[in-house]
């Protein structure tokens, strides 16, 4: 046996694990959501920068033989549009000296001029900034070369802008998420409403009223319902049965006690002595028929409960059969019957419950020595084929009609031979055999009497 | 008066005793209750708001210097970042939005910074705590039964016509000389289309310029001068109020207004106290004292009082705030003012030095 798992509840499993993946969800599209909010930013403020820079770039003239800028305002407003972002802006002339703007402005480690234009990062004046280089061509007959303007900006409207597609990204996705939890929510506890209604309904419900469940219109639950419905009505024909054995075998208990206390009776009565030891043989005969009535019913008993709490070992059918036959034959030393025993192979050791087979394999004995004549011929034969193995016990008796032989396996059926039995041993030998997995069967001996087969099913074997 | 007196002493006395603790560091609980400001404003025209701001933190001694706005712009930039002062104040805009552009400032906290006007509020490191409009100013007496030009059409046109009468009798701010001067005109070339022929005109008027507004309204006063352009509307109400030789014009057409701008030095020694004085400046509290007491005009209650005081029948008035912000920027680059003041002068000075 498994260790016995941790109770949980599947409404709260299912919930955390949906809760699980969708927090690796929110977390892998947030993950997106930030890249593409600040791709988003710094594209929309890149192109602002990129076109103060153009129009910066428009007020370079060359004046008097020099590059000179008149700095647009159109350009700083366009900057301003960016309102909390601060400025730095620098026009390099052809030789690469300052023609004005902040001096020490960061500049790419090395100058590319293929390139009209580029954006980096840069740190200045303790800001972390956005600069675009631009460049271009001036060739006019005086000054001729590149002529570059930087500009710059700080992060701030960029980080507000990539914040605030965050913020909503984030809104969003934490609505839709707790949606879908909600939904999650209800979806559970739709799917599992069904299994607390059962388990309402058999809380309130006997399992011995012959009421059974309601069926149910779910498709995934009717299989459920009807499992119980039908364990049900298995548990009340087995109840029926039982009740109907107690109420037979104390009919057959009573009946017997009555005999003997009549016999009894009439012996305390008798006035003649000599009539005596014919009292007392009857009343001794009474006596063993309740005895052996006891007895049955009590195999009987253990018997069914045994096969009902599937009590298995390893056992060596050979053995025991041997110990069975010489505890037999030494309890009938007195009677002329022949005993004989017949195992042509080595069997194997078999999973079963050696006492009820004992106990099958006894009653099967004790009715071919009861029933059968003074001088009998008893054989035990173990047999194995294919399939099973064979527990065979022939007698040289009178045996059983085919037509009997059926209705004699039932309980409390006797045989209208006039010997008295409990009419229990042959349906104690086949609850053993079914017990087992075999079965039971009543056939003509070669002896000319019964031939009662235990069929045990091969694999129960150990080989 | 007399308390003003031991104002300007104790003022005094700080600079001092600065000057002669230069070097040495002082005591923490000396310098905690310390508050420095460079401003140019003039100290009696801002002197009420001290006065008000030292009655509510009478642990804080104040120590106050003034400039003028392109002295103080130098001097900021000169001193070393450990020798900065607490609090920068001056109404050159461009100069100040440079400066903490350049990273001399620290922002500002406080709710009353998040009340302001978009226009009045840079990054919340610099802030603008007064309105003081451009005005018009000229003398009572020569213009007795002649219509005072009231928008800068007019003036113009009424320049162009009576060309002998305004003649050597028209004064205005030195571009050169003066920030706010150049801040005005800077801004009158951005905000109008008729800033050339209106400089045209003042050239032809053989303007006359000062660095001072202070002389300026002098000269107008007397009756030097009967026509004065483009004047910092606080101290010339100011003026107006005391003085009734002079009156003052906000233009119709549109008037530019200048804030008062202040900051926070980035290396302030005293920043709590800094922080609780520029707050002040924006609070209810504070913009009461500058609307009732001192020269300066405040924010919001103060105009329509200004406005209502001009015989304005039902024109509404264009006030064209200057907005802090980058922008300011542009007439600073060194290309750019050249540029602008060989033009200034072309407009308004040449035909006085051709004389």
């Amino acid at each position: 046996m498994s260790m016995t798992e941790k109770s949980y509840s599947i409404r709260s499993r299912m919930l955390g694990r949906s809760a699980l993946l969708l927090l690796s969800i929110f977390l892998i599209l947030s993950l997106g959501v930030w890249h593409y909010a600040r791709q988003s930013a710094n594209y929309s403020y890149d192109r602002l920068l990129n076109s103060a820079s153009l129009s910066i770039m428009e007020g370079l003239h060359v004046y008097d033989k020099q590059v000179d800028l008149d700095l647009p305002y159109a350009a700083f407003e366009m900057m301003q549009l960016a309102d909390e972002d601060k400025v730095f802006y620098q026009a390099l002339g052809t030789q690469g000296e300052l023609i004005t703007g902040y001096p020490d402005m960061p500049l790419p480690n090395e100058l590319n001029e293929d390139s009209a234009i580029a954006f980096y990062n840069a740190h200045y004046l303790s800001e972390e900034v956005r600069v675009v280089i631009r460049h271009k061509r001036l060739s006019e007959p005086v000054v001729s070369g590149w002529v570059t303007v930087v500009l710059a900006q700080t992060l701030r409207a960029r980080h507000k802008m990539m914040n605030e597609i965050l913020y909503r990204s984030f809104a969003v996705l934490f609505g839709i998420m707790a949606c879908v939890m909600i939904v999650l929510w209800v979806a559970i506890n739709r799917a599992l409403e069904p299994l607390s209604s059962i388990s309402k309904s058999l809380a309130s419900h006997s399992l011995l009223s012959a009421e059974p469940i309601r069926p149910t219109p779910i498709q995934e639950v009717s299989p459920l319902v009807s499992a119980i419905n039908d364990y049900q009505a298995q548990l009340l024909s087995n109840l029926a049965v039982m009740k109907r054995f107690i109420a037979d075998a104390s009919h057959q208990i009573r009946t017997a006690q009555s005999a003997t206390q009549a016999q009894l009776d009439i012996a305390s009565q008798s006035e003649n002595l000599a009539d005596l030891p014919e009292h007392l043989s009857k009343i001794r005969q009474e006596h063993e028929r309740l005895t052996r009535l006891t007895n049955q019913l009590l195999t009987h008993a253990m018997v069914v409960h045994r096969g009902d709490t599937v009590v298995t070992e390893q056992m060596d059918i050979e053995d025991v059969m041997k110990k069975l036959l010489t505890e037999c034959v030494r309890d009938n030393a007195h009677r002329m019957i022949d005993f004989s025993y017949q195992c042509e192979q080595q069997l194997p050791l078999f999973m079963g419950d050696s006492i009820s087979l004992r106990e099958a394999v006894r009653n099967l004995l004790d009715n071919a020595i009861y029933y059968g004549p003074e001088e009998n011929q008893i054989e035990i034969c173990l047999q194995m084929d294919a399939s099973c193995i064979d527990i065979i016990i022939d007698d040289a008796g009178s045996g059983i009609p085919i037509e009997w032989r059926e209705k004699a396996l039932e309980r409390f059926q006797r045989l209208e031979n006039g010997l008295n039995g409990s009419g229990l041993g042959l349906s104690i030998v086949t609850s053993v055999a079914e017990a087992h997995g075999g079965k039971f069967f009543l056939e003509d001996s070669p002896l000319g009497g019964l031939r009662a087969r235990i069929c045990l099913p091969k694999e129960r074997t150990l080989c | 008066m007399l308390k003003r007196m031991s104002f300007l002493l104790i003022s005094l006395i700080m600079i001092a005793s600065k000057v002669i603790a230069e070097t040495p560091t002082l005591p923490t609980v000396w310098e905690a209750d310390r508050l420095t400001i460079y401003s140019a404003t003039d100290l009696k025209a801002i002197f009420p708001v001290l006065e008000a701001f030292k009655t509510q933190n009478p642990n804080i001694k104040l120590e106050y210097r003034e400039f003028n706005t392109q002295e103080l712009d130098r001097a900021i930039r000169a001193k070393p970042l450990e020798d900065q002062p607490d609090v920068v104040i001056s109404s050159a805009m461009d100069l100040q939005v440079r400066l903490v552009n350049d990273g001399y400032a620290q922002p500002v906290l406080g709710e009353a910074v998040i009340g302001l006007p978009s226009w009045a509020n840079w990054r919340n490191e610099v802030i603008g705590f007064t309105y003081e409009p451009i005005v018009f100013v000229y003398n009572k007496l020569a213009f007795q039964g002649k219509a005072v030009p009231l928008t800068h059409e007019s003036l113009a046109s009424t320049m162009r016509i009576e060309d002998s009468f305004f003649a050597h009798k028209v004064g205005s701010y030195d571009a050169r000389r003066s920030g706010i001067g150049y801040l005005v005109a800077t801004q009158d070339e951005v905000t109008s289309s008729i800033s050339g022929r209106l400089q045209e005109s003042l050239g032809r008027a053989r303007t006359k310029v000062y660095g001072q507004t202070a002389s300026l309204l002098d000269d107008i006063a007397t009756g030097e001068l009967i026509f004065g352009y483009n004047l910092l509307g606080s101290y010339s109400f100011a003026r107006e109020k005391r003085d009734n030789r002079i009156g003052v014009v906000i233009p119709q057409d549109y008037a530019l207004v200048v804030s008062r701008a202040a900051f926070i030095s980035k290396q302030a020694k005293h920043v709590s106290n800094a922080q609780r004085f520029v707050n002040f400046l924006i609070s209810k509290e504070g913009q009461g004292v500058i609307a009732k007491k001192s020269e300066l005009v405040a924010l919001f209650p103060d105009i329509d009082d200004l406005v209502s005081q001009q015989d304005t029948q039902d024109q509404t008035i264009n006030f064209h705030p200057i907005p802090l912000g980058p922008a300011l920027m542009v007439y600073l680059d060194d290309s750019k003012r050249r540029r602008f003041i060989k033009a200034w002068e072309n407009a308004l000075l040449s035909i006085n030095e051709d004389q």
